[in-house]
């Protein structure tokens, strides 16, 4: 896809998606400060502004992209949807051309838990298969993964951001080699991290290195 | 490590946050002195000030109020300090008596409000223009598009300030402050400004004589700033087309980044405003060059009306469309799908083939009270007392969530403060006992008064200050409440010893009957409810306890050992589920249990349960 980037030459548009606390404003950082450093143009976002603990959060990271805060329909090149039903709302963001990773491990929501009843009278987490296929209306590129389990193997739960990084890496969509990013983490993130992050951003590298997300499309 | 904020690298290009922009705008305009309460979507602001503002060499403060921010920041500019205050819109209203007479006076060091808006009402009870201020009280007000453009007009604006002596507005949107982008930092100042306050009191005293004279100068002063706009550059023009596009704020970057896409810049011409007032000679001039122009604006037709208005002076009778011709709609935010959809109509234009592909029914994620939160503890309690058919108002802070389901401890909510007034005033006509609920941040900002007017009523009323030692909803900045066991940042601006115990200063506006509680001490709290209850006039019950998200950031043996449901003895009547709303507690299958790494063992959901099915799991005695 990029033989020899230039700085600058390319343009990605990167939707993260997740519950709070599942450190999405913490990825879209590092995924930031990891592009600014090679030299390219940033612009992140945070899309939604009550993200207290378990709220649904959104953040963008737009590398070469131009002045708009906001993505537009379908203007999403890669989701990562760190939790089902979080990646099933990044639909309006998803177009023919978006690879989209999701983690299949869910984080109910409290309210469904609360007598909480859905529009549908339903009030049970909405059934992943089917959440997988709304993703699949839009685009063909829909690759799901347990990065819950990854990141516990890994060693820490905290990490599930890390996964869904390392699919960014391994899919072949960023014109840099994945250890570049390693060594982002080595400064930014907290020394006693180092090893669980590595290992998390690793097992999502190989996973979708697996997939050959890139020639998929070509 | 010092802050990159602080980083004296002209030329460096740092990615950063809107809010932050700000602060290094002003860093590198000499800044001297900095107040502000926070608010979403501005408290970005003062965080990064109370970090940095000791290395900076910046006096900062976390202010009671809006009110006290500018009148204090104003003051230091008449020392001749370079000054900024920090608020959301609404503050800005409540700032707005001080605020109304800035401008005559008129400021030495040059001074910039920083206040947020909200487009949506994302984080807030409405959403509002506050580019009016310009024409209302004679305000330049800025209105950048990206974090650049903030970090660019805060460091302009402060010599602005001096040369016209006028205070100015820094007007952000959500979409700004919170959006990281590109800055390319310029060299922090050598020099300050020299501070001094030299009597003159026909210059500082706008009693009518003098005010009078300075309404004059005023309106010169005003020109003066539209003349300095004019040669400011924030008002770029793009293309050479006769199709106008005017835009501001974030609806330039949408508009810009598209008509880039569209590449029509021979067809179209791209005006953006920057600042108020609009210059006359730029708008002129892009006015004489246009056949049609389409405004696009959050929020009401300001510009519009401005454009229309600047046309039928120019003899231009041009169509002049937006909000008012229906291409956008007067509420809410904008965003780039809207925007495109208006500019392609306005260009004749096919418009967009939308693959309509249709989103699933998701669950959404509310907010909720945490779990351990002290203020589910008061609500319910006091509910269990006062009972379903007392009216709660309630106030401005994390407790507007006890709002609904379960809680049902929000029937009627305004703006800060208002709680208590409002119970004034239902308890006079309705003759029966009303409840306030307000936390004491929220207290110290504008619940004093109507307390000492409740007093003097002798209203039935019952305040509930829901005391937990912080400003939580905005972020954990410090509140004016004393608190004994000296948290390490929480006490107000590093000053441990320098808080209000506010049993003092309730019994000090006269309250006579007044109990201070810990709400996890059941019985004791519900005893004081009853007490308020049965008695006359107005009474307040302090609830103090720690916010609980805080408490486990700051004390390392914070976090208490969780509680577990002995399923043996649990029938799933539902109950703790019913009248708690705890995201601690799980239901799954019928079955019910305490996920552990939510609960911080606050014991409630134990105290309700009917059964006794509900433990402390039980850890080894602290070595």
């Amino acid at each position: 896809m990029h033989d020899n980037p230039k700085n600058g030459d390319f343009r990605l548009r990167i939707l993260l998606a997740g519950t709070g606390g599942q450190g999405v404003i913490t990825a879209a950082r590092l995924l930031s400060e990891y592009f600014v450093r090679k030299g390219d143009q940033v612009l992140s976002a945070q899309l939604h502004g009550m993200a207290q603990r378990g709220g649904a959060v959104q953040s963008t990271v737009c590398v070469n992209s131009g002045i708009s805060p906001a993505l537009p329909r379908g203007g999403a090149d890669v989701v990562l949807g760190c939790e089902p039903v979080e990646a099933a709302r990044t639909l309006p963001y998803v177009s023919a051309d978006t690879v989209v990773f999701i983690n299949t491990a869910p984080i109910v929501p409290f309210v469904l838990s609360q007598n909480y009843v859905l529009e549908s009278g339903s009030s049970e987490y909405p059934d992943l298969g089917m959440l997988e296929e709304s993703l699949r209306a839009a685009t063909s590129r829909v690759y799901p993964l347990d990065a819950t389990k990854m990141a516990q193997e890994a060693g820490s739960l905290k990490t599930i951001n890390v996964v869904m990084l390392g699919c960014l890496f391994g899919a072949g969509v960023v014109p840099y080699p994945s250890q570049d990013f390693i060594d982002t983490i080595m400064v930014l993130a907290p020394p006693n991290l180092a090893e669980t992050n590595t290992a998390a951003f690793r097992m999502g590298v190989e996973f979708a290195e697996s997939l050959n997300v890139v020639e998929q499309a070509s | 490590m010092s802050h990159p904020v602080l980083k004296d690298a002209p030329g460096a290009s740092i990615c950063m946050l809107g809010n932050h922009a700000i602060v290094r705008g002003a860093l590198e305009a000499g800044l001297q002195f900095f107040s502000c309460y926070p608010g979403t979507p501005s408290s970005e602001v003062g965080d990064l000030l109370a970090r940095v503002s000791k290395p900076a060499g910046v006096l900062f403060e976390y202010s009671i109020n809006e009110k006290v921010a500018v009148e204090v920041a104003f003051a230091a500019s008449l020392t001749g300090a370079r000054s900024m205050c920090g608020m959301k819109h609404l503050g800005l209203n409540y700032a707005g008596d001080p605020i109304s007479t800035m401008p005559y006076v008129g400021v030495e060091g040059g001074m910039v409000i920083v206040s947020a808006g909200d487009p949506s009402a994302i984080t807030s009870p409405n959403e509002q223009d506050q580019r009016h201020f310009s024409r209302f009280l004679y305000y330049p007000v800025f209105d950048p598009a990206t974090p650049d453009d903030a970090y660019r007009m805060t460091r302009y604006a402060f010599d602005f300030s001096e040369k016209t002596r006028l205070p100015v507005i820094m007007r952000p949107t959500t979409r700004v402050c919170h959006t990281s982008g590109m800055v390319e930092y310029g060299p922090l100042p050598q020099s300050r400004n020299e501070i001094r306050f030299t009597k003159n009191p026909p210059r500082y005293v706008p009693i009518p004589v003098n005010a009078r004279r300075m309404r004059k100068e005023l309106i010169d002063r005003f020109a003066l700033a539209e003349e300095l706009l004019g040669q400011s550059g924030f008002f770029p023009r793009r293309g050479s087309g006769t199709m106008g596009v005017i835009a501001s704020g974030v609806g330039y970057a949408y508009a810009s980044e598209i008509l880039d896409e569209l590449g029509l810049y021979d067809r179209v011409s791209l005006l953006k405003i920057g600042a108020y007032p609009i210059p006359e000679t730029i708008l002129s001039e892009f006015l004489s060059s246009v056949e049609s122009v389409l405004v696009v604006e959050e929020l009401t037709p300001y510009v519009e009306e401005i454009v229309s208005l600047n046309a039928f002076r120019l003899g231009r009778s041009i169509p002049v469309y937006g909000k008012n011709s229906g291409h956008f709609p007067v509420e809410f935010e904008y965003n780039p799908d809207m925007v495109e959809d208006a500019i392609r109509k306005f260009l004749q234009l096919e418009p967009r083939t939308i693959v309509e592909v249709a989103l699933p029914e998701l669950p959404p994620r509310p907010p909720v009270l945490c779990s351990g939160c002290p203020h589910r503890t008061s609500f319910y309690l006091a509910r269990k007392v006062f009972g379903k058919n007392t009216v709660y108002v309630n106030d401005i802070g994390c407790y507007t969530l006890g709002y609904g389901e379960p809680l049902h401890s929000c029937d009627v909510l305004l703006c800060m403060g208002s709680s208590i007034s409002q119970a004034s005033g239902i308890a006079r006509t309705t003759g029966k006992r009303t409840v306030a609920y307000i936390g004491d941040s929220t207290f110290f900002h504008s619940g004093l008064p109507p307390l000492a007017n409740a007093v003097q009523a002798n209203d039935d009323i019952t305040v509930v200050i829901l005391n937990n030692y912080i400003t939580a909803m905005t972020g954990f900045q410090p509140s004016f409440s004393a608190w004994e066991s000296q948290y390490p940042d929480s006490s107000n601006n590093g000053q441990k010893d320098r808080g209000i115990v506010l049993l003092d200063a309730v019994k000090g506006l006269g309250v006579k009957e007044v109990y201070s509680v810990d709400p996890f001490d059941e019985a004791q709290t519900l005893d004081a409810f009853k007490k308020a209850k049965s008695s006359k006039g107005v009474n307040v019950v302090i609830c103090n306890s720690p916010c609980a998200v805080h408490r486990v950031r700051v004390e390392p043996d914070g976090k208490r050992a969780p509680y577990i449901i002995d399923q043996e003895k649990c029938n799933a009547c539902s109950l703790c589920v019913r009248v708690l709303g705890c995201p601690g507690i799980v239901v799954e299958d019928g079955v019910y249990f305490i996920d552990a790494s939510m609960c911080d063992g606050c014991d409630l959901c134990a105290y309700v349960c009917n059964r006794d099915a509900i433990h402390q799991v039980e850890v080894p005695e602290h070595a």
